[in-house]
């Protein structure tokens, strides 16, 4: 699996599994955590099978990205639209989450095509949620309108105490991405996959892509924002989206891609030393054997010959007794 | 590039051919100029009676009943031949000290912060220092090999006289192995360890530009 994919596979199974026999009421009450940071906590009680009491924990916002009411700017009316009638928002949420909903499983569209899409929906909650402001001003790039109050250098939040900025204009959106890692293993692969991100946005074919930059210092973009947002030991990337980038279909792929860049380049440094270890183990096994080659014949006999002995004696004993 | 490595690697097994089998050169007179010049080398100004064999049981003159490996101790100068130095450039060199039961190889194989680091070195430099820290932690089951590299005496870990891997060959070893298959490990060995680092280099390399690829065409 190369891409991060949306939906949480966690969700869509317990979704799946419930709407397969919906009658059979079983309690359920277990909690997920995902990477980044998001936590869920799923229930279903005996009383109302067909209601899913669902709440969901962001993470935490550093202090240059505000969450409104513990959530981002328009999440409200995200989820509203996202999932129409089948949700009702609790308020307040549950203690220690930042969202709790009830899905009423039996409002869903009778159709089945309809009913998958909305499933897949409600499993990409995250994205809803924490995309809502990003998916906001990627709309009215497409529309190549800018909200008034969203035409500063916009922090949002995507790890924990960690932002992403945006600066939005009428004719395109720049995304700047201050990448941040603890291990120094970590920020040497980092740097070199964000170089080759700007490699290859060169080779042909990719000419449609948004334009993508990598710098060791701050662009000129954050200027405004605050010091300790500019400190980043594997540089900073910026890309520069267009309105053909947000058009009609693409935008919930965008909104996803934007949000979860960082998981995405960490995910794949990741793999990158899992890889890496596997191959040095392998190595390390021919080398071994180039040594035993080494050893003398007169070696491996008198090992050989010890264990016959031992098997000789062991058949002997037990034909005795 | 290729050609050097083949020099330097032709180097080093004939130093250590004549550093291991010392004995043996001066009866049977192999032809290899180099090789005898090796020999003067190593048994200059010292005191000819020890260092005729090397390699071969030879219990501590100190303490009682102790049986060390003498090139570790360096207590005695008339049982230690003079090291010898190969380098192949100012990143890569190979230092072999002998004594008259135990050789000692370091190898170092990869710049440090004391010179200027490109970017594409800096990954080089990870990858290698990862991976010869995954070999010396298994050092055990290689037998040969040293746990930690041989470091100059009161210069800190990162001085740039220091090296990064080491084997430690004891006569023991030599009874157990055969002599010239015991040098062509070591030979394989360093030619695995450039083989594997710049493999692993290619790999991530290969990843990145995947990586870049599919995240891109998301968006096209």
């Amino acid at each position: 699996m190369i891409l991060l994919q949306s939906p949480s596979r966690f969700l869509l199974q317990i979704l799946q599994d419930r709407l397969l026999s919906p009658e059979k009421g079983i309690d359920l009450d277990c909690h997920s955590v995902e990477f980044d940071d998001v936590r869920y906590h799923i229930q279903f009680s005996t009383r109302n099978p067909q209601v899913m009491v669902l709440s969901v924990s962001l993470p935490l916002p550093p202090p240059e990205a505000i969450f409104f009411d513990g959530l981002p700017f328009g999440a409200i009316d995200a989820i509203k639209t996202a999932y129409g009638s089948v949700v009702q928002i609790l308020d307040p949420p549950k203690d220690g989450y930042n969202l709790t909903m009830k899905l009423n499983l039996s409002k869903l569209p009778s159709v089945e095509e309809q009913r998958q899409a909305l499933l897949v929906k409600i499993a990409s909650v995250r994205e809803v949620v924490l995309g809502a402001p990003l998916r906001f001003v990627l709309k009215n790039l497409s529309a190549k309108t800018v909200a008034p109050e969203m035409d500063q250098l916009i922090a949002l939040v995507h790890r924990p105490k960690e932002s992403f900025f945006l600066v939005p204009q009428p004719d395109k959106v720049t995304v700047v991405y201050p990448m941040r890692f603890q291990d120094s293993t970590d920020i040497v692969l980092a740097t070199s996959f964000l170089q080759e991100l700007v490699e290859a946005r060169r080779t042909a074919g990719l000419n449609n892509a948004p334009s993508c930059m990598w710098s060791a210092t701050p662009p000129l973009e954050l200027k405004a924002a605050p010091a300790q947002a500019l400190t980043a030991n594997a540089g900073f990337v910026t890309f520069v989206i267009f309105p053909r980038h947000v058009e009609e279909k693409k935008l919930d792929r965008t909104v996803w891609s934007l949000l979860t860049f960082h998981a995405y380049v960490s995910y794949h440094v990741k793999c990158s030393e899992g890889f890496m270890h596997t191959r040095m183990r392998r190595r390390v096994d021919s080398l071994i054997q180039a040594l035993d080659r080494a050893k003398s014949e007169s070696e491996k006999a008198k090992k050989l010959v010890s264990f016959k002995r031992l098997s000789l004696n062991e058949t002997r004993s037990n034909s005795n007794s | 590039m290729a050609n050097s490595l083949r020099l330097y690697l032709t180097c080093i097994r004939n130093t250590l051919d004549a550093a291991m089998c010392l004995q043996a050169s001066l009866e049977f007179r192999t032809c290899l100029a180099v090789f005898l010049k090796l020999q003067k080398l190593l048994l200059q100004s010292k005191v000819q009676g020890y260092s005729k064999r090397t390699s071969e049981n030879f219990p501590c003159q100190e303490v009682e009943r102790h049986n060390k490996p003498e090139v570790e101790l360096k207590t005695s100068p008339e049982l230690l031949l003079n090291p010898v130095l190969i380098c192949r450039n100012e990143a890569e060199k190979c230092l072999i000290e002998t004594s008259i039961n135990s050789i000692r190889i370091s190898l170092k194989v990869q710049l440090d912060g004391y010179f200027i680091v490109k970017q594409s070195d800096e990954l080089e430099n990870i990858l290698a220092k990862k991976f010869l820290r995954f070999l010396s932690m298994r050092a055990e089951s290689f037998q040969v090999l040293r746990r930690k590299p041989v470091q100059l005496n009161g210069l800190p870990v990162e001085a740039y006289a220091g090296y990064d891997i080491s084997f430690l060959i004891t006569n023991y070893h030599c009874e157990d192995m055969h002599k010239h298959k015991l040098i062509d490990f070591i030979v394989q060995f360093m030619e695995d360890i450039d083989k594997e680092i710049s493999e692993l280099k290619l790999s991530v390399n290969t990843r990145g530009r995947l990586v870049a690829t599919e995240f891109l065409k998301q968006f096209v």
